[in-house]
């Protein structure tokens, strides 16, 4: 599916869940109004969205936590799904936006592409489960299910290379971070 | 002959998490470190405290960085090579992003008998001048007169919505 699909498809079944997003999947989610509310980017600190989300997931139980990873950044911090896994937090679903690319950098590929399995990686690490979606008809069919299930859920989205110069929301961190504690501190 | 004295000596855990429970620390995000063995055990038996036992120091600074955002009370426990470790995200997230990210930094392979500038650890004499060129405040914790320190590097750290370390100098007791 292409990223843009996939956004849509998430920005519009997200209700009132926390998201966290990072890389290439920043821009996109500004321009499809999600970066105002319950939001913040994990900028300049690839491979951080699933560690952001674990803190506010733990701190947070009410709330579903949604993270918009990119592959090549999870695998900056690949421990962080054991971390995750120890903490057990069943309201987290850790979407992986999977091109096998460093798209930001100018799509070079990730090593051992072909070779590694995300869903398995995830299972393997004690996930309480993972699955992979390939085309975004799928994503919209299964979306409202895979909120219904108990996390840390990882979902591998199959995202279509884009030859295109990497975007930014440029929104500032402390900004959104400061905005975001704030509107949970609001909704207790 | 008088007998060498220690520069450093170990300070009781229970003292520790003591001045932790006054400042209301409520979760604990956690690298193993050999000088903080008896405190993060301690931490760890400790109800009052969420104790949550990390990877690598990147992912404990974005753990905190959630769980301050979600409401909470958090707080590291690493060791010095944690902080060469993880200079980008000490960079992105508590600098940058402006999360309070206090820290306790074991002065591992440090000699208590010897002062951390003449240690034959590398990793001993770097933390602080590390620390410094980043701007990140630190206070030492070399003995029991210096608990104070530990409020004092956790207040800075909420003060300046930065990071603060408390730089452990000999093993917990």
């Amino acid at each position: 599916m292409e990223r843009n699909e996939a956004i849509e498809i998430l920005a519009e079944g997200r209700g009132d869940a926390v998201s966290v997003v990072t890389m290439q999947s920043v821009y996109p989610w500004h321009q499809a109004g999600q970066g105002e509310i319950f939001h913040v980017d994990a900028s300049q600190c690839m491979g951080s969205a699933s560690s952001i989300g674990l803190g506010l997931a733990v701190a947070r139980p009410d709330k579903k936590v949604m993270v918009l990873d990119g592959d090549g950044s999870l695998l900056m911090q690949l421990g962080s799904l054991v971390t995750i896994a120890g903490q057990s937090p069943a309201n987290l679903y850790h979407f992986v936006f999977a091109n096998g690319l460093h798209q930001s950098t100018g799509n070079q590929p990730l090593p051992a592409i072909g070779q590694f399995d995300w869903v398995a990686l995830a299972k393997g690490a004690g996930y309480a489960d993972a699955l992979r979606i390939e085309a975004a008809e799928d994503l919209l069919e299964r979306l409202p299910g895979i909120f219904a299930m108990t996390g840390p859920v990882l979902i591998e989205l199959t995202i279509e290379r884009e030859d295109r110069e990497p975007l930014w929301a440029g929104v500032p961190m402390a900004k959104q971070t400061a905005l975001l504690k704030e509107q949970l501190a609001a909704s207790s | 002959m008088t007998e060498a004295k220690p520069v450093a000596v170990g300070v009781e855990a229970s003292a520790i998490v003591s001045e932790l429970r006054g400042l209301g620390v409520d979760h604990v995000i956690c690298i193993p470190d050999s000088y903080q063995k008896t405190l993060i055990a301690a931490l760890r038996d400790d109800p009052s405290i969420r104790f949550i036992t990390a990877c690598t120091e990147d992912e404990a600074m974005g753990i905190n960085a959630g769980l301050y955002m979600g409401g909470k009370n958090p707080m590291l426990v690493i060791q010095n090579n944690g902080i060469f470790a993880s200079i980008n995200t000490i960079k992105a997230i508590p600098l940058d992003a402006r999360i309070p990210t206090f820290v306790f930094v074991g002065q591992y392979q440090r000699d208590p008998m010897v002062p951390i500038e003449e240690s034959r650890s590398r990793a001993v004499r770097m933390v602080e001048p590390t620390l410094d060129v980043w701007g990140v405040p630190h206070w030492r914790l070399e003995g029991p007169d210096d608990i104070g320190n530990i409020r004092a590097a956790y207040e800075r750290a909420h003060e300046t919505m930065g990071p603060a370390a408390l730089i452990v100098g000999a093993p917990t007791l």
